[in-house]
């Protein structure tokens, strides 16, 4: 199996995530899948969230906070900034208390509240998290591609969508409960009507957003979880430590891309100097060792590239190499 | 409010079905409203315990909720934050 017909062979699939240790090349390839699907007409979202983004830097462009970014026919980039989408939050929360009740200005007290809220690291989280699930639920691209944080943020972040799931059929549950005592009450005193209640609508409207994407993310048919790896050793032994943890929390795991790659050919150069040839035959061991771990789970073998991968032309180059160019 | 109007009762029945509910469900009513009230305050403390100090997961909904519960704070942070004593548990 190669990458172009896990690609080709699941029509279905709309949900692409890149994940792995930091710095091993997932947004290069997440941004050359997401530019071979564009050149083959499909309508393509790639997105991070991560604050450190270097979709901006691969495609040599400033794309940070601006929403989707037209790269090229089909498409599109956007870098999330959870900052800002936080304050504008807090800003909407404010004037929502205002409208309300009437009042000048929302009340210390609450504002206080708003305030230290927000200064928590979960809030940055949470904000990420549900840009996220404002990104997938809308539906508007054939294929989302989603360049994750390093794994450890990763994790934390596809297993949010589990814990809000079930606190939010909790507290949903709950306040179910407090409208049958208000029904009985209405019943005993004959009223016929009951006020309706806005905080259960607000929380059905919460809990359909996070069933949506948390249900998308553990999806085998719609969803791809695909590892970038290395082949070094401690790359090898984390990304196994990672898989089963990511198991566990039924992110649906599609494959391995092992990246940078040395050519093999290098090897049988007859002048190499002895650091290249150490190099080489270290990494073949080190091949032997994913083929064993990963088998035909692995994907693509990138080699690396004699320059770094930046702006459309070398990304174009590597979809090639890794896709081939025919349609 | 005063100018209100009551609700027209039937003469002598509307008076009998009043003391039967006076007797039988006013007693219930007002279990069930208390009981109403406590979960009230309990589903506040379950979305919005960091303004008491307690941290409560996750922040960022919470926000969401806050405008419903506005004028409800005070109330439930006063009935969260007020000593007990013997009388909490007769009542």
């Amino acid at each position: 199996m190669s990458l172009r017909t896990v690609f080709e062979g699941r029509p279905d699939r709309r949900y692409v995530m890149f994940g792995g240790k930091g710095g091993l090349g997932k947004t290069t390839l997440s941004a050359t899948s997401a530019f071979w699907l564009a050149s083959h007409g499909k309508r393509v979202l790639l997105f991070s969230v991560d604050p450190q983004a270097s979709l901006s830097d691969i495609f040599q462009r400033d794309i940070f906070g601006k929403g989707p970014v037209s790269i090229m026919p089909n498409l599109w980039a956007q870098e999330v900034d959870a900052d800002r989408r936080i304050r504008d939050y807090q800003d909407e929360i404010r004037k929502k208390i205002i409208d309300m009740y009437g009042f000048e200005r929302v009340p210390e007290e609450i504002d206080n509240y708003i305030a230290a809220a927000s200064a928590e690291p979960a809030m940055e989280e949470s904000a990420i998290f549900d840009a996220v699930v404002d990104i997938i639920v809308q539906g508007d691209y054939d294929y989302y591609i989603y360049d994750l944080v390093p794994l450890g943020h990763a994790l934390y972040y596809l297993s949010m969508a589990k814990v809000y799931d079930e606190w939010i059929n909790k507290i949903t549950k709950l306040r179910e409960d407090m409208g049958q005592y208000d029904r009985v009450a209405a019943t005993m005193r004959r009223q016929e009507t009951v006020e309706e209640d806005k905080i259960l609508e607000e929380l059905q409207y919460i809990k359909t957003r996070i069933n949506a994407s948390s249900q998308i993310l553990t999806d085998k048919r719609r969803t791809a979880f695909f590892f970038v790896l290395v082949p070094e050793d401690m790359i090898i032994l984390d990304t196994r430590k990672a898989a089963e943890l990511f198991a566990r929390f039924d992110v649906p795991i599609s494959g391995y891309v092992v990246n940078r790659v040395l050519p093999p050919e290098l090897g049988r150069a007859p002048s190499l100097p002895p650091y290249l040839r150490s190099r080489i035959s270290m990494q073949e061991k080190h091949l032997e060792r994913i083929r064993t771990a990963f088998g035909d789970q692995v994907l693509a073998y990138v080699p690396e590239m004699e320059r770094d991968v930046t702006g459309l032309p070398m990304i174009e180059r590597l979809a090639e190499r890794l896709f081939g160019n025919g349609r | 409010m005063a100018e209100e109007k009551e609700p027209k009762r039937g003469g002598f029945l509307g008076v009998f079905r009043d003391i039967v509910y006076g007797m039988s469900s006013h007693e219930m009513t007002r279990h069930a409203v208390r009981t109403r009230a406590s979960m009230e305050h309990l589903f506040i403390l379950i979305t919005m315990g960091d303004l008491l100090g307690i941290p409560i997961l996750p922040p960022y909904y919470s926000l969401r909720l806050l405008p419903y519960v506005t004028p409800q704070i005070a109330s439930w942070k006063r009935r969260m934050l007020r000593e007990r004593d013997i009388t909490d548990v007769l009542g």
